[in-house]
């Protein structure tokens, strides 16, 4: 059986009017159903446009995602959309929401769009905002919860409709301590539940060190084990709080 | 690489059978049926140009998308190929001094070809897209509306402040028709539903007040921070619909006036006129009264009647004008025309019997008051009054009663009464070049008549020109015997006027007889104001355009603002089809809504014209009043115009927006 998630030799590279970034330069690497792996690396390494490329969200310069041995970026356009609603959650670095809807219908919304009926799919977000405890914030708008409730909704979106991947840009970035514990256990959880697999971006060490596979980006390469306690260390000082204005 | 090749060549196939086809069938229904040339030309480029938009569609699916390139070029392929076909078949030419089609004319029809389909097959195409043409169809657009909505800000209080601004001010415009029709009892009668309609507008325009003050007030109260901000593009958006409705509503008044127009000159034109005359290609038309009951007979027909026509020269006094001198038969004319309900004074009857003209004065009849206004044709009537009263006609012409009785009658329009200053009971000359032959040469032949009736048709020519004698003293005055000119018909449906027609010449087993309909008669009238109709629509089209322009703003804004909210969705799965399906759909309501509201504007503003009755200057006019026709199906046609130009507005922002790639609006913050 071919892994889940297989990323062969993947280029990034963006270009700056004449200036060319390498961002991934060759970054392999695979994924076993159910697996649940930690992703490092300083700022600015590529860690989200790495999960970017995974996520078939953004096609890499050179290189192949094979998802279950298929190339994702040679599906068809509305293959890979109901692919990405199918089997792949995210949770991103600035837990983007919709403004205009509540949490209730914020995490609704990949059901709506897998054409669930309104119920059903209101009924699926209802009970993973129990399960991330925000049975109390359903009618909320983002504008109305506070940080680490807007977190914890982007990741019941995600979860929504059981995707088998779910990829986490640090999803406990701007939480306390006590609250980002939380989510992770509840990440450590459903991948326990459900058997959902994932790769979660960290700046927190900690949190990396308890997951069963850890993996460090660096230099546009992926990287087996969180590699020296104290590069991750600095890093992760350097970069905290992490991500600009949120 | 496939797909396009594909879909290129069904594409040019397809386009190549629609032009053909609509040849064809053009060809195949003017032989085969009695369509007026204008349905035939409508009925054949609709079918095409309805091909072409499925067409369009269809490539769309073999093209996995919109496919504009292989449209592109088989439109061209498709025009050239137009080009030299119009060129082997030398169609008749639009203008009417040439026979044959010139080559820029064929040039013309060729782009326009291929252009129609190029436009019309993209139009197709789009819907192919918005429909999953690029893999599975996906006809469901449930989240995608509820985003639309969202976006628009459509929550219940904004549509009920839409319906409210939608409603009332065609309301209130229509309760100021209602109340002048009430008050000058003029134009439409009003039912009591419109007067509570009328009293309902008013009220919620009250009430609307109110709360506007209302909310303005708590605004006030408000701190400055408390105050919800408005994002431009909701204000864009509400200038857009203003700017639909607009265009709208100036397109239906428009046309509607010029219906009203149109239908005046109609209803004018069959009131003195048939529907249509039978005629001989002969000079002989003596078996008239064998033909009359065949005639009659045709299911269809509901008039028939005898006539002559004639042009003569009338004078009375000093006065002397032309005329065109009518014999008819009083008995079946009221069949076939509205002639005895012109009357203003008089009677039709006593042209054919003379006898029963009175020599006292007759004064004209009280319900035609309303037709003779003006202040200078009350002081002829008054002067004319006078005039009969003390100078009774026997003795002017020194006649002895009993030859004055004798006199035939003759009935004149009101402007030719004017004009030669005659009234019921006066004697005029009718005078007939088509004289006796002597040896000096031809000379006139003049009879005296007398005036037995006044007739107002409410069109100044037939006033002015059309006097009407008793069929067999024409007979006797042009020395016809019992020869007639032709036969006056009318039809059930005045529509069909050229159908029934022609089916009454082949009940008479066809030639030598022929009919000519009352279009026909009038050709130059109709055909004139027909184009001016069209200018005018196109005129006014370009506004509802305009307006189009601003959807097609409003929705680059709205999706340059939610760039980010775009590839969330994306992210989430949301599939191309569905991102444009969001744009669309704000674009059609925003188009829907705006043209809604411009219908409702203009029927309410056809209305108080109607009831309000907006004065025209009748010398210039000869008809009092702005008319007014509120069309259903015109209306019908503007609200698809309009919303077909706001779908086309769609188009470019949606696709945009379809395109965007998830990252694009991950990145910003
Ligand atoms: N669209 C872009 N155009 C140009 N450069 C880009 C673009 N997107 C990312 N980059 C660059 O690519 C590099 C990697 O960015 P990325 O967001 O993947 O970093 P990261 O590892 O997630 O950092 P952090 O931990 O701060 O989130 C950065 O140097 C960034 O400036
Ligand atoms: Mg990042």
């Amino acid at each position: 059986m071919p892994p889940l998630v297989e990323a062969r030799g993947l280029h990034k590279s963006y270009w700056l009017g004449e200036k060319e970034i390498h961002v991934l330069r060759g970054a392999s690497f695979s994924l076993e159903p159910g697996e649940m792996v930690s992703l490092v690396g300083p700022s600015g390494v590529g860690k989200s446009t790495f999960l970017h490329v995974i996520g078939t969200l953004d096609p890499p310069t050179a290189g192949q995602v094979l998802f279950e041995g298929r190339d994702a970026y040679a599906m068809p356009e509305e293959e890979l959309a109901a692919f990405r609603n199918r089997s792949i959650g995210f949770v991103f670095q600035f837990h983007y929401l919709l403004p205009e809807f509540t949490a209730l219908q914020n995490t609704a919304m990949p059901g709506l769009i897998n054409r669930y009926s309104r119920e059903k799919a209101e009924e699926a977000a209802r009970q993973v905002l129990e399960m991330v405890g925000l049975a109390h914030r359903l009618d909320h708008k983002p504008g109305e919860l506070s940080g680490g409730e807007q977190q914890r909704v982007a990741l019941a979106r995600a979860l929504v409709l059981k995707p088998r991947l779910l990829l986490a840009d640090e999803p406990t970035g701007n939480l306390d301590e006590a609250t980002g514990e939380g989510i992770h256990q509840l990440l450590v959880e459903l991948n326990r539940r459900l058997g959902i697999a994932a790769i979660v971006v960290t700046h927190n060490p900690r949190l990396a060190e308890r997951m069963p596979r850890r993996l460090r980006l660096s230099e546009g390469l992926v990287i087996e084990g969180s590699g020296e306690e104290g590069e991750v260390t600095s890093s992760g000082a350097i970069s905290s709080p992490p991500g600009p204005g949120t | 690489m496939k797909f396009r090749k594909r879909a290129f060549l069904v594409a040019l196939v397809l386009l190549g059978a629609a032009f053909a086809g609509q040849l064809v069938l053009r060809a195949f229904l003017s032989n085969r049926t009695l369509l007026s040339p204008d349905a035939l030309l409508a009925i054949s480029f609709g079918g095409e140009a309805l091909a072409f938009l499925l067409i369009g569609f269809f490539v769309s699916f073999l093209a996995r998308g919109f496919g504009a390139r292989e449209m592109g070029l088989a439109a061209l392929l498709l025009a050239i190929a137009a080009f030299i076909a119009l060129r082997q078949l030398k169609p008749p030419s639009f203008s009417y001094d040439r026979f044959f089609a010139s080559t820029e004319e064929l040039i013309l029809w060729a782009a326009l070809t291929g252009a129609g389909a190029w436009l019309l097959g993209m139009w197709g195409a789009s819907a192919g897209v918005l429909l999953g043409a690029a893999g599975t169809p996906d006809l469901r657009f449930g989240y995608e509306a509820g985003i639309a909505r969202t976006h628009l800000r459509l929550n219940r209080r904004t549509a009920l402040t839409l319906i409210a601004l939608g409603l009332v001010p065609p309301g209130l415009l229509f309760a100021a028709g209602v109340l002048a029709s009430l008050r000058y009892r003029r134009g439409a009668e009003t039912s009591a539903l419109g007067v509570i309609v009328a009293a309902g507008a008013v009220v919620a325009a009250l009430l609307l007040v109110a709360r506007w003050v209302q909310a303005r007030a708590a605004l006030a109260r408000l701190q400055p921070g408390q105050r919800r901000k408005r994002p431009a593009t909701v204000v864009m958006t509400a200038i857009s619909i203003a700017g639909v409705a607009v265009g709208v509503w100036a397109l239906t008044v428009v046309l509607s006036v010029m219906s009203g127009f149109e239908a005046d000159l109609k209803h004018k034109i069959l009131g003195t006129n048939s529907h249509a005359y039978l005629l001989k290609f002969s000079n002989d038309f003596s078996e008239w009264k064998s033909v009359l009951p065949k005639v009659a007979a045709v299911p269809g027909v509901t008039g028939v009647s005898p006539f002559i026509l004639n042009e003569v020269i009338l004078s009375h006094g000093q006065t002397v004008t032309g005329a065109e001198l009518k014999g008819i038969d009083p008995a079946t004319a009221g069949t076939v025309s509205e002639l005895p309900r012109q009357v203003i004074a008089g009677d039709l009857k006593w042209v054919a019997s003379p006898q029963d003209i009175p020599t006292s004065v007759v004064e004209p009849r009280s319900e035609a008051s309303k037709q003779l206004e003006g202040p200078e044709y009350q002081q002829y009537l008054e002067d004319t009054l006078k005039r009969r009263q003390q100078h009774p006609e026997e003795e002017k012409n020194k006649l002895d009663p009993q030859a004055l009785k004798a006199l035939p009658g003759v009935c004149i329009g009101k402007e030719m009464s004017h004009q030669i200053r005659a009234w019921v009971g006066d004697v005029i000359s009718v005078l007939t070049p088509l004289g006796e032959m002597t040896p000096t040469g031809p000379v006139p032949r003049s009879r005296p008549f007398r005036v037995a009736c006044i007739l107002y048709s409410g069109m100044y020519e037939y006033d002015s020109k059309f006097v009407y004698i008793h069929l067999p003293e024409a007979q006797k005055f042009f020395r016809m015997g019992d020869n007639i000119m032709g036969l006056e018909l009318k039809f059930n449906d005045v529509d069909a006027a050229r159908a029934e027609g022609r089916r009454v010449v082949s009940a008479l087993g066809g030639f030598p007889y022929r009919t000519k309909d009352w279009a026909e008669l009038n050709r130059n009238l109709f055909s004139a104001l027909k184009l001016e109709k069209l200018a005018m629509a196109i005129i006014l089209t370009f506004i509802v355009l305009v307006a189009c322009f601003n959807i097609l703003s409003t929705l680059i804004m709205l999706v340059l603002e939610k760039t980010k909210e775009i590839s969330i969705l994306k992210s989430m799965g949301a599939r191309d089809a569905s991102v444009m399906k969001i744009f669309v759909l704000e674009g059609l309501t925003i188009g829907a809504i705006g043209t809604a509201m411009g219908l409702l504007l203009g029927f309410a503003s056809c209305s108080f014209i109607e009831r309000y009755g907006l004065q025209l200057d009748p010398d210039v006019y000869y008809i009092s009043n702005l008319p007014v026709n509120a069309d259903v199906g015109q209306f019908c046609a503007v609200a698809l115009i309009s919303v077909a130009l706001s779908y086309l507005a769609t188009l470019y922002p949606a696709t945009k927006a379809s395109r965007l790639s998830p990252v694009d609006g991950l990145r910003e913050d």
